[in-house]
């Protein structure tokens, strides 16, 4: 190519670029020169600050619409690190009003420095004679912001407690994990239970306020607001009416209680006392309590019905009954003889009732344990084993809620593993009647029981039914699929209703009977470590189409008839609408003007009527 | 090939280049410690920045050392590396911001391969004009260039990388025009481009839409893409003719201004210094463009005249891009600011392409005695 012509390309280009810097200098000169007072004015004097407002979580309701958890609005005191002149100071006096120790809030603004700007909040929830000496002395505390922010507000205190969680500020290593999914440094987010599982429905969406603050970071003049969103509503299975009674029945003793509908794993009521009272959360959580309630022997944070590991006693026998039934060890007529112990190997292991002659209905009606040794012995470990694990005991149930416990289904290779030990016969009758090393869940037995009633599918337990937005269109159904099923024959659960209808008409339950309604169930006395033996009893009605099931266990308490079936007969009339005198219900006890309460009488309060799921309760998934 | 630089050929260093690129790169340190200098570690940011400066000057001597026809040699090789590195950003890469630009080296810590790939581009396009001198006498002859950038760029643009895939096109643009291509033919490629642009829309991110539509009322969003054009105008202006001194910026220490050690640190700098100060620095800019237009004015051969264009097309852009950002006449497309802003990938892609442009003019044709 012609050089002349390469470089007069070589000056155009370079009278394009000094032509680019011109235009950049002359737009310097606009901005800087010509407009620069303006822009001064507005950096010196008027900063553009924005504030973050914190979205409101989304309400809990209960299956009738009736609100669990809300929200109150409550003072928040903040600390503007850029307008701190004497740390240490101020952190003494802040300190000695807000209750803080003056190390934190120093912490807290050295995790500030990096962005000066905006405020760091020391705590929420502040009482209001606080703010108010906060403002008389305002000009002491340069920085101090007061603002106002809602706060988690659980209506009926500690009902539930651990089902629902609790909320506190994210932590650095939540923050890590989910700052892509848009969480910020200082919001709030669900902890345990509902709240952490259903976080990113509950939360909403921040919005902000675009203020110009002046060089004390106060605001001048508001130049626009992005509302906050307030988070979905997130509607639980729950039936309050049910979840008081069943909190009532098991009072300050405690334990579990589930009830639970077996056609879809929805739950109806879930307790686990003793439980914490979630007020203690809402400003944040001090250090000291934080501390109390992790080191509460009696571990009111732990979710019993889910957490929990408890030998389920003679509850298990629906295991081990399975499992001889299959094997075709056994049939309903088969004669046992029990002289109130049994005899292997030497041992004698004694049973809790000498029964003498019994048929295998029987044996399970009065909870034969001497029978029970002999089908577990003959059935063997590995199959009781099996069965347990068909019924879904060892493992996760899929429940909605966080850090389910698996429980444990022991056999030989397990308990070589785990004890480097070999497994003895009188493991296997132990485990045969749900001593020894099995642990189970109370949920786990509820959807055992549940997999009875229904004809043997495993459902998944769920806590939410459904996710609503403001304006209440449903926005997600919860309901998830069953896991599977237990894949025992249809004869075999013929016979085990039977034997569990024989434990209420004429067995060791015999003391949930009750006019109007026809129950099955199984009571468990299981040996504790230390202490009274663990109380149990697993439930379903009505015998034929079975709507609800109910497991009550009592830590510590004795005998499952005596102590945990009057709470599962109280939750089962509370479901149904049964009075204690069996009479036509006047009315569920406090609901008063409940939907529900319209119905007709008879009509069952929580349980949707038989055959039509989800025709009686607002909007149950399928 | 010669190793080693001859005394004579080391005389020929242009002084005005090397000394313009020094001032920029000890500004830029300033500049960078003026913005990083808040937290607990206020020497953590500018002795990142020094440690590069450091590596990227060793390196360029060796650049300097070897003759720059070399590279030539090297050019197939080295854009099928490029090509894959760029690729493996895409497989392998770290995201920042909604974009992935990053590849992790473990304990050495990360580089954007996107900025070495403009100087292998540069390289690569040269040798390519070379061994096809033309002449250009239809829009047809250019389309094995457009094929050359094109690879890379859509690797770029997918990361995405709205920015430096920009870059490319000017690279492009200035090379081939100074290679000869004829202007009709480049305005009908520009006219295409524009075409193809609303196609390109629909390829864009959120957040790349956002930004091109905030550029043209801030006022749509002033929290999200439009506050830092306000913040970042705020901040300029208030630097006013003399500036509030270095290290005074009330915009920068309130860190009003986002990204400000990185893609807006123009804006402090206007701020701090104030129009004398920016205009001083575009100043310098021009200089170092200048003499890099000299160097092409001066190569020996095609191939050195065409990358000494492309480099300094590649700069002019950046800087035009850059601080008319900074000012509200171009939109938010994260180019950073040659040599001043903050990142080792970037500052070292520039401190090379200055050692190239001084290694093409100190071994131009007429040794001067």
């Amino acid at each position: 190519m012609d050089r002349d012509i390469f470089e007069r390309r070589l000056s155009a280009i370079l009278v394009v670029v000094a032509a680019m810097l011109i235009v950049l200098v002359v737009r310097l000169w606009q901005v800087q020169v010509v407009q620069g007072d303006y822009y001064l004015k507005l950096s010196e004097e008027n900063r553009l600050r924005v504030t973050p407002v914190a979205a409101p979580r989304g309400a809990l309701v209960d299956r009738q619409g009736r609100t669990l958890a809300a929200n109150r609005p409550a003072f928040t005191v903040a600390l503007l690190p850029l307008e701190v002149r004497r740390p240490a100071a101020e952190a003494a006096a802040l300190g000695k009003i807000l209750g803080m120790d003056p190390a934190e809030i120093l912490l807290r603004l050295a995790d500030g420095r990096d962005r000066p700007f905006e405020p760091v909040r020391l705590r929420r929830d502040v009482p209001k004679e606080v703010i108010a000496a906060i403002e008389e002395g305002q000009l002491d505390l340069p920085g101090v912001l007061v603002e106002v922010e809602p706060v988690r507000q659980y209506v009926y205190r500690s009902l539930a407690a651990q089902i629902f969680g609790y909320v506190g500020e994210i932590n650095d290593q939540e923050l890590r994990r989910l700052r892509s999914a848009g969480y910020e440094l200082g919001d709030l987010i669900g902890k345990d239970g509902v709240e952490q599982t259903y976080d990113a429905y509950i939360r909403g969406k921040n919005g902000e306020i675009q203020a110009e603050v002046d060089a004390q970071g106060r605001v001048v003049r508001t130049l626009g607001t992005v509302p906050a969103v307030p988070g979905n509503t997130v509607v639980l299975g729950m039936d309050l009416t049910v979840q008081q009674v069943a909190e009532a029945g098991l009072g300050g003793r405690p334990g579990a209680v589930v009830a639970m509908d077996p056609r879809d794993g929805t739950i109806i009521a879930m307790v686990s006392h003793p439980a914490f009272d979630p007020d203690v959360f809402s400003g944040g959580i001090k250090a000291g309590v934080w501390n109390g309630l992790l080191k509460d022997p009696d571990r009111p944070l732990l979710d019993r019905v889910i957490q929990g590991a408890y030998p389920p006693g003679s509850v298990f026998k629906v295991v081990t009954a399975s499992a001889a039934l299959q094997l075709g060890l056994v049939t309903p007529e088969t004669g046992f003889y029990s002289p109130g112990y049994y005899n292997l190997g030497g041992w004698t292991f004694h049973e809790w009732k000498a029964l003498g002659h019994v048929n295998f209905i029987d044996a399970i009606a009065q909870s034969c344990d001497a029978c029970f040794y002999q089908l577990a012995q003959r059935a063997g470990p590995n199959a009781v084993a099996d069965y347990a694990r068909r019924y879904g005991l060892g493992a996760p149930t899929g429940v909605d809620l966080p850090n389910e416990g698996d429980g444990v289904v022991p056999d030989p290779r397990w308990k070589e593993r785990v004890w480097k030990q070999p497994w003895f016969g009188g493991d296997t009758l132990n485990t045969g009647i749900g001593q020894g090393y099995v642990l189970t869940t109370p949920l786990q037995i509820a959807r055992m029981m549940a997999a009875v009633a229904n004809g043997g599918t495993l459902v998944t337990p769920h806590v939410v039914t459904e996710i609503r937005s403001l304006d209440g269109k449903v926005i997600a159904r919860i309901a998830p699929p069953p896991s599977g099923r237990v894949n025992v024959s249809r004869e075999t659960m013929a016979i085990l209703h039977t034997g569990l209808a024989a434990v209420v008409t004429r067995g060791t339950g015999t003391g949930v009977l009750m006019p109007g309604l026809t129950v099955a169930g199984k009571t468990g006395t299981a040996e504790a470590s230390h202490g009274k033996p663990y109380a149990w009893f697993a439930a379903y009605a009505p015998v034929d189409q079975p709507r609800l099931v109910v497991v009550a266990m009592v830590e510590n308490a004795g005998f499952g008839a005596e102590n945990a079936l009057p709470v599962v007969k109280l939750v089962l009339q509370a479901a149904f609408g049964i009075g204690e005198s069996g009479a036509a219900p006047s009315g569920t006890p406090g609901a008063p003007g409940a939907p529900a309460q319209a119905q007709p009488a008879k009509a069952p309060a929580a349980i949707p009527r038989q055959g039509a799921p989800g025709t009686a309760a607002p909007k149950v998934g399928q | 090939m010669s190793v080693g630089i001859d005394r004579r050929v080391a005389r020929n260093i242009d002084p005005f280049l090397a000394g313009a690129t020094l001032l920029l790169c000890v500004f830029g340190l300033v500049m960078v410690y003026s913005t990083t200098r808040y937290g607990l570690h206020p020497l953590m940011f500018v002795r990142s920045q020094a440690l590069h400066l450091v590596v990227g000057v060793l390196v360029a001597g060796f650049i300097l050392a070897v003759d720059y026809r070399s590279f030539a040699a090297g050019a197939r090789w080295l854009y099928v590396v490029n090509l894959l590195l760029l690729a493996a950003v895409l497989v392998a890469g770290r995201s920042s911001l909604g974009a992935q630009r990053w590849i992790p080296l473990g304990p050495l810590g990360q580089f954007q391969p996107s900025e070495f790939a403009k100087l292998a581009i540069v390289i690569t396009l040269a040798r390519h004009l070379a061994d096809r001198p033309g002449p250009y006498t239809s829009v047809r002859d250019l389309l094995p260039f457009l094929a050359h950038i094109g690879l890379p760029m859509i690797l770029i643009f997918k990361q995405p990388d709205l920015g430096t895939a920009l870059v490319y096109g000017a690279i492009f643009v200035g090379m081939l025009y100074a290679g000869g291509a004829r202007r009709r033919d480049l305005a009908l490629l520009g006219a295409a481009g524009a075409v193809a642009t609303p196609l390109l829309w629909r390829v864009f991110k959120e957040y790349q839409r956002r930004r091109l539509l905030s550029f043209l009322d801030p006022s749509l969003d002033p929290r999200g893409a439009g506050y830092g054009i306000i913040q970042s105008k705020i901040a300029v202006g208030s630097g006013m003719l003399w500036g509030k001194g270095l290290f005074a910026g009330t915009q920068n220490v309130l860190q009003f201004v986002p990204e400000h050690h990185t893609d807006f640190i123009f804006s402090v700098v206007g701020e701090e210094l104030g129009f004398i100060g920016a205009v001083l620095l575009l100043l310098l800019f021009y200089i170092w463009v200048a003499r890099g237009v000299r160097a092409a004015a001066v190569a020996r051969d095609r191939f050195g005249a065409l990358v000494a264009v492309g480099i300094v097309s590649m700069i002019a852009f950046h800087v035009f891009v850059n601080v008319g950002m900074t000012v509200g006449i171009m939109p938010i497309t994260g180019i950073p600011l040659p040599f001043i802003s903050y990142g080792g990938s970037a500052l070292m892609t520039m401190i090379w392409a200055a050692a190239l442009l001084l290694n093409i003019g100190m071994r131009r044709q007429k040794i001067l005695f």
